[in-house]
């Protein structure tokens, strides 16, 4: 920090001041900034001079042209700095350059956009912290991908498991490798091992984690993703040897075979009418973990008879959802099966179906199958 | 190697009596660092309502959010500079961003003292070093508190 401090100049201690009106101007261009920032991690220099083209303010249009040209960031900002029309501007004008020149560095540093987001906006004032969260919140409602795998072959995945039984030991492990490493070596990982890491960093961090493996991902060799995951092993190995971590045994995160088929079939063989009524009020969690025990045949059923408004509510709660031991995944299942018993009763729904949720209801994991058996053939007496 | 800064100087000169009123900042940063490594992070969202410091609320709520570590200096620092603060006012908010930093970072406890005890100046920060080797979590901000 006090090295941050004392390399500045004497011209960077006097912050320009600039009126509300100009300040809300240049969020929208720090906005724009961090959009582009947002398509050039993708489509490179192309994303640059399209976006120049289409710019009004000068200093972006200028340094946008200079970027997708292959200038740097210190040849842009001496571009700056050499330009007649920049040299001694009024408080505003002096704010936009400083916005400008550091989005254009994150931009080029390949930096994340919503924590180039932040870097701008905080030369705005801390009035416009809110106001950025907001940004970053509903550009992350807009965000529903899943990036490709790669999986490396190694130990990390399942290492991670076992940290991830104990969070804070996850946690310790992924900051003591650092955001960079941490990401380098997410990259070669299956989405399970980002589902479980993501949450250590918080709803915005874990995206930044997730959408920086999934950028590193197409650009280090594998070999180079290999090395993250050795050096990221080892650092996992010192700090176990250190005392400071407690490594669990191997959870299973996805439900039993034979329960989520059952589930399934419960699930397909109910009309529309009793779903509606079953799902009317529902915790948007509890369902979405029960569908994380469910085919995709019975996600489409389930998602075909919700309203939108719903279907949208669940969608979001599916993608908050944190992998889940399939233990918990069985039991929100069996919760789901009671709901949907209710409902099927109320609906006179056929006794098959009824039968079917029953199993459900009662079923118990590998090593009771035959109790399992029993309590079924019981209920269909 | 950190450079002269002659308006950096300027900027975190304060009194003595003034200096002393960083030792329950670092005890503080103390009990969030124990806090945040036994709880984990996101249990120092109820530490957010307790507070009323803006820059410690605003710096909390950015390492809950996840903001990588270079960022989260930029933009704390971004803050101290463009409120133009000097004297303590300007110590402590450096303190404060210290600690914001190294609870980002994971660090023990120890650790976040170590960090933070630099404050003091070189020759005050010396003798409570050589105390918090003894006795890790307490003595140096409890007896400068007194």
């Amino acid at each position: 920090m006090i090295r941050a401090l004392a390399s500045l100049g004497a011209a960077e201690w006097e912050f320009p001041r600039a009126s509300r009106q100009k300040r809300d101007a240049l969020f929208e261009v720090a906005a724009r900034i961090a959009l582009v920032a947002e398509r050039s991690r993708a489509f490179e220099r192309e994303a640059l001079a399209e976006a120049a083209m289409v710019e009004s303010r000068r200093p972006l249009r200028i340094g946008l042209e200079l970027a997708a040209g292959g200038a740097g960031a210190e040849a842009i900002k001496a571009a700056f700095a050499a330009n007649p029309a920049f040299i001694h501007p009024e408080p505003g004008e002096a704010l936009e350059l400083i916005v400008t020149l550091v989005g254009l560095k994150g931009l080029l540093a390949r930096e994340h956009p919503y924590a180039l987001m932040r870097r701008m906006s905080a030369r705005l004032g801390p009035e416009y912290f809110d106001k950025t969260e907001a940004w970053i919140s509903s550009r992350l409602k807009r965000r529903h991908y899943r990036a490709e795998q790669l999986v490396v072959p190694g130990e990390l995945p399942d290492l991670i498991r076992s940290l991830a039984l104990d969070p804070r030991s996850l946690e310790r492990c992924l900051r003591a490798a650092g955001r960079d490493l941490a990401a380098a070596a997410m990259a070669g990982c299956p989405q399970e091992s980002l589902d479980l890491a993501k949450p250590v960093f918080g709803r915005i961090g874990g995206v930044i984690l997730e959408d920086d493996a999934a950028h590193l991902r197409s650009r280090l060799s594998g070999d180079e993703i290999a090395e993250a995951q050795a050096a990221f092993i080892e650092i996992i190995r010192s700090l176990d040897e250190g005392g400071q971590l407690r490594l669990g045994e191997e959870v299973d995160f996805s439900a039993d075979p034979g329960f989520v088929a059952m589930l399934t079939r419960a699930v397909l063989s109910l009309d529309d009418r009793v779903l509606k009524a079953a799902f009317r009020g529902i915790d948007g969690k509890l369902l979405a973990t029960a569908m994380q025990g469910m085919e995709p045949s019975a996600h489409d059923r389930i998602l075909g008879a919700l309203a939108k408004r719903d279907e949208r509510r669940l969608l979001d709660a599916i993608d908050d959802a944190d992998p889940l031991p399939g233990t918990a995944i069985q039991d929100a299942g069996k919760k789901l099966a009671l709901r949907l018993i209710a409902a099927a009763k109320a609906a006179a729904a056929p006794r098959e179906a009824l039968d079917r949720l029953t199993q459900v209801k009662n079923w118990e994991p590998v090593g009771s199958v035959t109790k399992n058996m029993g309590r079924v053939e019981s209920g269909r007496m | 190697m950190i450079q002269w800064n002659a308006e950096l100087v300027r900027r975190l000169s304060c009194r003595e009596e003034e200096k002393r009123q960083i030792a329950p900042l670092i005890r503080r940063f103390m009990e969030l660092a124990q806090k945040a490594r036994g709880e984990g992070f996101q249990s120092l969202d109820g530490v957010l309502s307790e507070t009323d410091d803006p820059l410690l609320s605003l710096g909390l709520r950015l390492v809950l959010e996840g903001l990588p570590e270079d960022a989260l200096e930029d933009v704390l620092a971004t803050y101290l500079i463009a409120e133009n603060r000097s004297g303590w006012p300007f110590l402590r908010a450096c303190v404060i961003i210290e600690g914001l930093l190294a609870l980002a970072a994971d660090d023990d406890p120890a650790t976040v003292a170590r960090k933070l005890v630099a404050y003091y100046g070189a020759e005050r920060a010396a003798p409570i070093l050589e105390e918090l080797e003894r006795d890790p979590l307490q003595s140096a901000p409890a007896k400068e508190e007194t």
